[in-house]
């Protein structure tokens, strides 16, 4: 018995090793297959020859975290990705003037939120799965690594939920992102604090890593212009889990406003906690946890407590704002996009989903343009574009010094409040002329 | 065919690696070449850390601290000073051994679960030092300008070198695990490791011993830190410093046969290619973390001495063969 165990188990090292030399997998190639189609639903001439519709299938790689700290957001982006690539299939593809469909297949790894495999499996996508377009993994660090990969492969990237600055300053000229690079995260939430409360005195509470460091290195001397002391300053580990030091240092600096955090599972356990110790603050600013749907589970916890968007349902960008600018809309409405998202996912988007199904918009827009799946062509439209989707704006800077980066969206604050029926609601509180209700200011902890 | 037999121990672990790096080049694949980089580097890392637990039997849970602070000393001179790459990988190794000579100097005192202890508390202090480090650029770490590829010959041909590279590496943490293994000091080394006090009675100079064994074990993880990183195009703190990195190792050690030269590169290569197998995989990749950890349950339950110690507990003439 002992044996045939040990037999077994060896059998087991020696099959896994015999697997990943012949790993390789069949790879999906770009398909081209010939469609025999009428030329028209018209009745037509017997002698009338077939138009020969070539149909492409245009291959786009990424890595999910479908494991590790970026879970929920990055599933979310996923599945915002998704939904518009079953939308665009569904309706049949995109149309070239020449007459080729092309229509979108995905291929996607677990990078476990860790940079570990990001170049070894965005170089798999690239060269086994032919990869045409890529979307970026999710979040700033993940994407740093990709962009190695992808601009060294002249593959276009559209980066979403990968916010740092920092990315888009190193001479890339293929990696375009979609989101508010994140040193403006929090400058529509300082416009707003001089609205409720000028003489606020702000402690800076953020995770430290790349880009909570990067939105808080915008947040300080933005803040500070505007008149607003900071009082503290401290950063915490990303798996911090006990934020009651901290929280003792922000009360001993007699902060009247919190703004920091990083992304959701340090963001909602300082959110718990701060409103557990009860310490009287008046207006609670966090990253990326607040306008995540399952923030609500905190309960109460949550209420009050707001936090920069990069898009809202409620207040969802028009086409009637795109005509007002005079830019060009393109896309499903925001209650289109919501409606299917909550049909096919039974959950409300958020902005991260938003921001995945936004990546694809924009591709699909920049081939439209380009009227050609060809990198270059593409490149060159996503260079010259200038559009508004339910999203908002798009618009890169093309410059030596910043190609890619995003300059043509803008953010929103959200807070939670309470509905008529007592149930916690992410309500848009700012900029004013899209905000659904008034700011809860102070915030009162029962 | 005596001296063959006589530097078999050595032959096969140079082979194995060998195969690997030319197994990219035959199949003309640059994701072969990429699965072959991870196995390379996880086979230098493992065969570094095997001249430490291996040999004297102290078990390190941070020995990724130096692969962290190699890495990080090597891609600042890169990236911030401008030198270039060689100077930087050499610099990382030596910044690497220096600091295991001053950590060795303090935590070898320590035996058992409390040095274990104490290297987790090291890889952390150094983890949180590097946060607050605004040279190294702080929490959000340091970026190479793609440019700086072009000094390679580009960022395809910089990728590639640094596979070359990593293979050299990883030659040479083997050519050093089999130099040690076979000579008077390793054979001190491994008198610590059955019995510290007795070899000390035995002339031994145990501190010294394990210092240097401890200092030899650091050189090649600062090296491939700086090529790594250098690779990647950036560098922050969590990324140079995962304690679950360091356990990996320790698995990968354990998997193949700690001790021995070979074992290392067979754990390293079965763990690593599994992983990649598996996370690649059509049918496990949704589980791929589920499945991995059951395998190596199951491997460590029923071949607690590594694959290498079984087959030569089980086939006593392979005792010639697998060093």
């Amino acid at each position: 018995m002992k044996r045939t165990l040990f037999n077994l188990f060896a059998l087991l090292i020696v099959l896994s090793l015999a697997l990943t030399a012949c790993g390789g997998k069949a790879t999906p190639a770009p398909t081209e297959a010939p469609v025999v189609v009428p030329a028209t639903e018209a009745p037509v001439p017997a002698t009338e020859a077939p138009v020969v519709v070539v149909e492409k299938t245009i291959t786009i790689g990424f890595t999910a975290s479908q494991t590790g700290a970026q879970e929920v957001s990055s599933k979310r982006q996923v599945n915002g990705f998704n939904l518009w690539m079953n939308q665009v299939n569904e309706a049949g593809g995109l149309t070239l003037s020449d007459g080729t469909v092309v229509k979108f297949a995905a291929q996607s790894y677990d990078d476990e939120s860790t940079k570990e495999r990001v170049q070894e499996l965005y170089t798999r996508l690239i060269t086994e799965d032919n990869a045409d377009f890529l979307i970026s993994p999710y979040s700033s660090g993940l994407t740093a690594a990709a962009a190695v990969i992808a601009e060294q492969n002249g593959k276009l990237m559209i980066t979403t939920g990968a916010a740092d600055d920092d990315t888009y300053k190193q001479g890339y000229t293929g990696v375009f992102q979609l989101y508010t690079p994140g040193s403006l995260y929090f400058t529509s939430t300082v416009d707003m604090l001089k609205t409720l409360d000028p003489a606020a005195k702000i402690a800076i509470v953020n995770e430290s890593d790349k880009f909570s460091t990067a939105v808080v290195g915008g947040l300080k001397p933005y803040a500070e212009a505007a008149g607003f002391e900071i009082v503290l300053e401290e950063a915490y580990a990303s798996d911090t889990a006990d934020f009651g030091p901290i929280i003792n240092k922000i009360v001993d600096s007699g902060a009247t406003v919190v703004l920091g955090g990083g992304h959701y599972p340090d963001g909602s356990t300082f959110a718990r906690q701060l409103y557990e110790r009860k310490v009287g603050i008046q207006f609670i600013g966090i990253l990326v946890a607040p306008p995540d749907s399952k923030f609500s589970e905190l309960g109460d916890a949550a209420l009050g407590v707001t936090g920069p968007s990069q898009w809202e349902g409620k207040a969802t960008h028009t086409e009637e704002e795109a005509n007002a600018l005079g830019i060009e809309w393109f896309g499903p409405s925001g209650a289109e996009f919501s409606a299917a998202f909550e049909a096919a996912y039974g959950d409300k988007p958020t902005y991260h989903a938003a921001g995945g199904y936004a990546a694809g918009l924009l591709l699909e827009k920049a081939i439209r343009n380009a009227d050609s799946v060809d990198s270059e062509a593409v490149k060159a439209a996503l260079d010259a574009m200038n559009l508004f989707t339910f999203y908002g704006g798009i618009k890169f800077d093309t410059s030596a010094e910043a190609h890619g980066l995003q300059i043509g969206h803008s953010m929103v604050v959200i807070q939670w409040q309470k509905n008529d029926a007592g149930e916690l609601v992410r309500e848009v509180i700012w900029p004013a002329d899209v905000a659904t209700k008034p700011a809860i200011f102070p915030i009162v902890v029962p | 065919m005596r001296n063959l037999q006589k530097y078999i121990g050595i032959i096969l672990p140079l082979l194995v690696v060998a195969a690997l790096m030319l197994y990219p080049t035959i199949t003309g694949k640059a994701a072969a070449r990429e699965t072959a980089f991870t196995i390379l580097k996880a086979i230098a890392l493992a065969s570094s850390l095997n001249i430490l637990l291996g040999y004297t039997g102290y078990v390190s849970f941070g020995h990724i601290v130096f692969f962290g602070f190699g890495g990080y000393v090597g891609f600042y001179l890169l990236s911030s000073q401008g030198m270039s790459l060689w100077v930087s990988i050499l610099a990382g190794g030596f910044s690497s051994g220096l600091l295991a000579f001053l950590l060795g100097k303090a935590i070898l005192r320590l035996r058992g679960a409390y040095f274990a202890l104490a290297t987790i508390g090291v890889n952390e202090a150094m983890r949180a030092f590097i946060n607050n480090f605004d040279l190294f650029g702080g929490p959000t770490g340091i970026t190479l300008n793609f440019k700086a590829y072009l000094a390679y010959g580009g960022a395809a041909k910089a990728l590639e070198m640094a596979f070359y590279v990593v293979g050299g590496l990883a030659i040479l943490a083997i050519l050093m695990s089999y130099i040690i293994r076979t000579s008077k000091f390793g054979l001190g080394l491994l008198a610590i490791r059955e019995n510290e006090d007795a070899a000390e009675v035995m002339g031994v100079f145990a501190p010294d011993a394990k210092t240097w064994a401890y200092v030899l074990s650091a050189i090649i993880p600062g090296m491939i830190g700086v090529l790594f990183f250098f690779k990647n195009g950036n560098v922050e703190p969590h990324d140079a410093f995962p304690l679950h990195a360091s356990i990996e190792l320790l698995v990968m050690v354990m998997l193949g046969g700690q001790g021995t030269v070979l074992g290392p590169i067979l754990g390293a290569f079965a763990y690593q290619g599994m992983r990649g197998y598996l996370v690649t995989s059509d049918f496990f990749k949704d589980i791929q973390l589920s499945v991995s950890g059951a395998l190596l349950l199951i491997i460590v339950l029923f071949i607690p001495a590594g694959a290498v110690g079984w087959l030569r507990q089980r086939f006593p003439i392979l005792r010639r063969v697998l060093a």
